[in-house]
């Protein structure tokens, strides 16, 4: 079985993959990055979170894409149908489906990173490379707040289940439901940050002066090679694209 | 101060000592603490004793650096740390507490051990590193220290489970374990034995006693007069945020101040542990559990472990009061959720009223069965205490809803307190108020988690007279504790929770 992914080869590829689909902008790569991004997801046991993150976040953009450009795009010269001053043109869908696929990949791409990644092997990578602890830490707490405020919420929800609150039924129900338990979620994550930094400061946590890690972090050396041939292929992906956007500048 | 003396007044070896003429919370009249004096030097025990409200957490954590001059409050006095003093007049041009530095020489781990926690260590081995790490350990010397420290606290087995998954017996080991394995020259301790089982009391103890025989000054803050507080050089006894009293254990045992203070004393309260007699023969049983099995799937790594309950039986009659104990994470919470239908069993039945509770949801099993979780903190939610009771008690009370909140926070002792919010209240007087929530609904079962945890005298005497009502009004009581003189003299049936299954002690 291969060596596992050391957490800064995954952020290097995934942030890699993004910016050569960015600099490519070409929709068919898009949507070959978004499958295999896809795929990995479910591979790893996390396609139904990842998905359902994507589907939030891309959704009402890929809608509102629509609307921009495939209604109202001046550069539009075929056009398919027209309504007044709106016009569905082909130069505009194209521009949609381009813009929709190539934001769809980089997000697939980070998602997939972030619901993969063991965020204390990050930490501990991040730690050993000098970056401030506090950094490290506020990445840590990004990183597993979903879970944390998940927590709480089962909490608050046990508890007020055990007072008699009956969930289900439907969408106003639920509504009412999440009102009152968003109050005690968001006033009980403040109480808990207040102790949370009085403990941390106690446990040297905002002491000056180097670190160490318990947590160690296997970096074989094969995967610092391939961080670099990552880095070197983004780069030259973003360079050429830079040469293509201005040939005048690519001839000098 | 009583004829003994000011005995836990400074002296001129003290490795910390505090003159305290006041310490006020900003945006509070009145003190917090006034007139305190308190000096501990190296290699003893310590205890200050005091009833809930008395301040013995805010003097702990004024000597640890949590509560910090001009930052948390104004402090009128002086603080003496290994014979450099601070002198505070509650001015702009007072001295800082610089935290970091302050808390490599004092220890502090506070009532609630959760807090301790830094919640971004997946482990229990790295969340002992943690303070190793902050300070540049080598990390040869940490995994030694860690390997050391968790034998010390009997966590050696549990080094490779994430800490969010203990038991909160364990999770004080941990928090105690993370505030000595920086090695501070003093520890400051808020209720360490709460919710640890006998073998854990044992641990701790142990604990205390070799770090003392090490030279390092150890605080204790308590509300009962145990075993360890007994095995103490010294005592300080707080009332009312003020030293009622100071010397040594057996000077005070039987002095008045120690009597008027709400320090549990358990020679006295429990002096005739007697089963509790009469209870009414033939009645139906309001709670069946039949052949229980239950299992977390993969808790902590280990899937495929042994069931946490399995086959386990259980018939509670209206008005029976049934105790359960046994060691910490031996699946006693667990087994309190399944009565409410907030866990589902994988086998066997729970039955409530003589009807499966299998298909119904928490909410509606709420109406007849009341629970008091472990930590009261996870079931207060709203914003002032009037409103926590009241919460949800319309649709089952109607228009007697506001009566019962009124009485339930009465019979509590809390109606002085019914504007406050919930999370400013002392620990004990939470866990009295999640108490009062399940009052107001008088179920017909009344499942109760360590009840007694964190409550002082007067606390505990309000607590059984709740259960004694109940027991009157004819509720099943089912409570879960660690104090063996609780359950043996309030329970009818006293039953242990060990290797899944429920047996007679």
């Amino acid at each position: 079985m291969p060596a596992p992914l050391h957490p800064l080869t995954s952020l290097t590829a995934a942030c890699c993959t993004a910016a050569v689909t960015t600099a490519a902008g070409s929709w068919p790569l898009s949507v070959a990055v978004s499958a295999a991004a896809a795929v990995l997801a479910v591979r790893a046991g996390a396609g139904r979170r990842v998905l359902t993150a994507a589907a939030a976040v891309l959704l009402p953009l890929g809608l509102s894409l629509l609307m921009l450009h495939g209604l109202f795009f001046p550069e539009g010269r075929t056009v398919l149908a027209a309504w007044g001053p709106a016009r569905v043109t082909a130069e505009g869908l194209a521009f949609a489906l381009e813009a929709g696929t190539r934001t769809g990949a980089c997000v697939l791409v980070l998602l997939l990173f972030s619901f993969t990644v063991s965020a204390p092997d990050l930490v501990a990578a991040l730690n050993v490379r000098g970056l401030p602890p506090q950094f490290s830490f506020v990445l840590a707490s990004a990183l597993t707040l979903l879970p944390a405020v998940a927590g709480r919420l089962g909490a608050i929800r046990t508890a007020q289940e055990s007072r008699g609150l009956v969930l289900g039924g439907g969408a106003l129900a639920r509504l009412a439901a999440v009102r009152v338990q968003m109050v005690p979620l968001v006033l009980g994550l403040l109480e808990e940050s207040g102790h949370r930094a009085q403990a941390l400061e106690a446990r040297g946590f905002g002491r000056p002066g180097p670190r160490t890690s318990y947590r160690e972090v296997p970096d074989p050396p094969a995967q610092r090679r391939l961080r670099a041939v990552l880095l070197v292929l983004a780069a030259a992906a973003v360079a050429l694209r830079l040469g293509a956007s201005w040939p005048a500048a690519g001839l000098l | 101060m009583t004829g003994a003396g000011p005995a836990a007044a400074v002296g001129t070896h003290d490795m910390l000592a505090a003159r305290i003429n006041s310490f006020s919370f900003h945006g509070d009249a009145a003190p917090a603490l006034r007139n305190v004096e308190f000096g501990v030097r190296a290699g003893t025990l310590t205890a200050v004793l005091g009833g809930s409200g008395s301040g013995k957490t805010t003097l702990g954590k004024l000597l640890a650096g949590w509560h910090r001059p001009g930052h948390s409050g104004t402090l009128a006095g002086w603080l003496e740390l290994a014979g450099e003093r601070l002198e505070f007049r509650g001015g702009g041009d007072d001295p800082r507490i610089n935290p970091a530095g302050w808390s490599d020489r004092v220890g502090y781990v506070p009532q609630d051990a959760a807090a301790m926690l830094s919640t971004v260590r997946s482990t229990v081995a790295e969340e002992l590193a943690f303070g190793l790490e902050n300070r540049g350990t080598p990390r040869p010397d940490m995994l030694r220290e860690v390997g050391r420290i968790a034998d010390l606290t009997g966590l050696a087995a549990f080094l490779d489970r994430d800490p969010a998954t203990l038991s909160g017996g364990e999770l004080r080991r941990l928090a105690i374990a993370c505030a000595v394995i920086t090695e501070p020259q003093v520890l400051v301790l808020d209720e360490p034995l709460a919710s640890l089982d006998a073998a854990g009391v044992i641990v701790v103890r142990d604990l205390i006693a070799r770090l003392t025989k090490a030279g390092t000054a150890v605080v204790v803050l308590s509300q009962s007069a145990d075993g360890l507080a007994r095995s103490a050089a010294r005592w300080l006894v707080l009332d009312g945020g003020t030293a009622a009293a100071g010397g040594r254990p057996r000077e005070l045992l039987r002095s008045p101040e120690l009597a008027r203070s709400g320090v549990v004393l358990h020679a006295v309260t429990h002096t005739a542990p007697a089963v509790r007699a009469g209870l009414p023969a033939g009645a139906a049983p309001v709670l069946e559990l039949d052949g229980l099995g239950f299992c977390y799937p993969g808790a902590g790594g280990a899937a495929g472990e042994r069931p946490l309950l399995r086959d386990l039986h259980l018939r509670v009659r209206p008005g029976e009061v049934v105790a359960i104990t046994g060691p910490n994470g031996a699946g006693k919470s667990t087994l309190l959720r399944h009565l409410n239908g907030l866990l589902q069993p994988l086998a066997g039945e729970v039955r409530v009223q003589g009807r499966s509770i299998a298909s119904l949801p928490t909410g509606r099993v709420a109406a007849a069965v009341g629970l008091l979780f472990q930590h009261p903190r996870d079931q207060l939610f709203e914003r002032t205490v009037l409103r926590e009771v009241g919460f949800g008690l319309r649709r089952l009370r109607g228009r007697e809803a506001g009566a019962a909140a009124d009485a339930a926070l009465d019979a509590v002792g809390l109606s002085g307190e019914a504007g406050t919010h919930p999370a400013e209240l002392p620990a004990s007087k939470q866990r009295l108020l999640a108490l009062a929530t399940a009052l107001a609904r008088r179920p017909a079962v009344l499942a109760l988690d360590e009840p007694t945890v964190g409550l002082d005298r007067h606390g505990l005497a309000v607590l059984r007279r709740a259960i004694d009502a109940e027991v009157a009004r004819g509720a099943a009581v089912i409570l879960v504790t660690h104090d063996p003189l609780f359950a043996s003299s309030t329970a009818h049936r006293v039953l242990v929770l060990e290797g899944g299954a429920l047996r007679e002690p």
